[in-house]
């Protein structure tokens, strides 16, 4: 019983990671761990969020919760929230949800004095706790942009006013979606594309490039490959011409029967040496694929089913995250893992469970022996 | 109006146990556990952890409606084993593969880190020296 194990351990690759995305594979592991990572990654790792707010003025176009609503939605930086309580079981506050371990203080007072228009933005929000502020979407290096003024609340014109106090708390994205830290969450299984070669050299070039053009995504290519061949099989008398590597362009003085059966292979004698110019069919970017399907279909019209194989391989997910800002990409996925364990941790079976079940098993052996 | 609070959704009420288990009462190894304000995030990986057991006959979950917050496991097993055993052998499992994953992702991540921290700080020492060369050099001259 103790020491057997079917637990699996997934490999990783980071592919690219930057503040606000992360490209990475997940491998040796199924579509549940991996749809269920994408799922707590959306709805469940907590942020900080505005979810209270007094106003004291509000003079503006906007209507009090119309704002109110606006504020939730701006994306505060959120390091701080995997450590911090969720107000409703918040002992320091009885709930009230307004202590420095549960919540976040924010001010805004603005006025326009001048014709012009004024933009409250969340530059304009002041907090209580500098490490939870609303996210800068700066360049970092470039320190001297003016174009960066923060997400725009409202706008206000002469003589309007907005004066408000707002509470920042913790939630996750199951509660309201201002909370989810995941602007984007996507994985796809890695595709896996065999082309049969034999079966491809059938097609004439013309047909190549119809079938490759039927892809919706660019997941092929045509490729002209130039080679020496051996004088045994082409060995008989075609025309010169010469060829260009990198582009399907001939441009000598070429027999025109061969071109008119637009074959895709073609020969050329330099140098009393024997060239064969190949157009050969290349997988260039097997995860444009969309599994639509297209290729296939396309290869069925035209009379060759199984030109291509593509299978979805099952244990190996191409994973792409973006962050809103309010955590790192990285730290979304890491904090996606442990959220993951916690609740797992929450459905294990309690003492008293198992307790009440052991004595109904040895009173079913009771009644099943007797 | 009467519509229930969002927290409803994930908050388990006072009183409730987030886990029950309630024995079959005509197979014997089979049982349901009816997990508390969970769903499909961790229904679909435990049933699915609970198929790499080859003591495990069946399992299954069922989240019996969209405005019941609680969705129900149900697993049958050889007399090898038993529905608690493979319920716990399948939580314990899953644990170690986030461990894993975890510290995967945690040290390509520092790997990553240090290694473009490494590469910058490089790349100002080159383009330093190549200024101060280029000082130099138009001094001499
Ligand atoms: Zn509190």
């Amino acid at each position: 019983m103790e020491g057997v194990s079917y637990a699996r351990m997934p490999r990783v690759k980071i592919r690219e990671l930057k503040d606000d995305y992360a490209k990475f594979e997940l491998r040796d592991t199924d579509a549940s761990i991996a749809n269920a990572l994408r799922r707590v990654m959306i709805a469940e790792v907590p942020t900080i969020a505005i979810d209270l707010v007094e106003i004291e003025v509000n003079s503006s176009v906007l209507n009090d919760e119309f704002i109110a609503h606006r504020l939730g939605l701006i994306p505060l930086t959120s390091e701080r929230a995997m450590s911090m309580r969720f107000s409703r079981d918040c002992d320091a506050c009885d709930g009230d949800g307004q202590c420095e371990f549960c919540s976040v203080e924010f001010h805004l007072r603005v006025k326009c004095m001048t014709d012009q228009t004024l933009d409250v933005s969340s530059k304009d929000l002041y907090s209580s706790d500098h490490s939870v502020v609303p996210v800068d979407f700066s360049d970092p290096s470039n320190h001297e942009s003016s174009d960066n003024r923060g997400i725009i609340i409202v706008k206000l014109r002469r003589g309007q006013e907005l004066r408000l106090r707002a509470i920042a708390r913790k939630g996750i994205g199951k509660d309201h979606a201002k909370w989810s830290p995941a602007a984007t969450v996507t994985f796809m299984y890695e595709p896996e594309i065999h082309i049969n070669e034999d079966l491809m050299e059938t097609l004439t070039l013309e047909e190549k490039r119809e079938w490759v053009d039927s892809s919706p995504t660019r997941v092929f290519e045509i490729d002209p490959v130039t080679q020496q061949c051996s004088l045994l099989n082409y060995g008989f008398g075609y025309a010169l011409f010469s060829a260009f590597i990198g582009n399907a362009i001939v441009n000598s003085v070429h027999n025109s029967k061969l071109l008119s059966l637009s074959s895709s292979r073609i020969i050329s004698r330099t140098n009393s040496k024997e060239w064969c110019l190949t157009f050969i069919v290349m997988v260039v970017d097997a995860e444009a694929y969309t599994y639509d399907d297209e290729v296939l279909k396309k290869a069925e019209a035209m009379g060759k089913p199984g030109l291509v194989e593509i299978i979805a391989r099952q244990d190996s997910f191409i994973f792409t995250v973006e962050s809103t800002g309010a955590i790192k990409a990285s730290q979304l996925v890491l904090n996606a893992i442990e959220i993951l364990k916690q609740k797992l941790d929450a459905v294990r079976l309690s003492e008293d469970t198992v307790e009440a079940d052991d004595q109904f098993g040895e009173l079913g052996a009771h009644m099943r022996g007797g | 109006m009467n519509a229930p609070d969002r927290y409803e959704r994930f908050v388990v009420p006072e009183g409730t146990k987030k886990v029950s288990y309630e024995r079959d009462t005509k197979i014997i190894n089979a049982a349901s556990f009816t997990i508390e304000r969970e769903e499909h995030t961790i229904g679909n990986i435990l049933r699915m952890q609970l198929h790499r057991d080859p003591n495990v006959l069946f399992a299954g979950y069922k989240l019996p409606h969209p405005l019941q917050y609680k969705i129900i496991v149900r697993i049958h097993t050889t007399s090898q084993s038993s529905p608690m055993q493979a319920y716990n052998q399948s939580i314990n499992d899953l644990d170690r593969e986030f461990d894993h994953l975890k510290n995967a992702f945690e040290v390509k991540c520092v790997f990553l880190l240090f290694f473009e921290q490494y590469i910058c700080k490089f790349y100002d020492i080159i383009i330093t020296g190549l200024l101060v060369y280029l000082g130099i050099l138009l001094n001499i001259e």
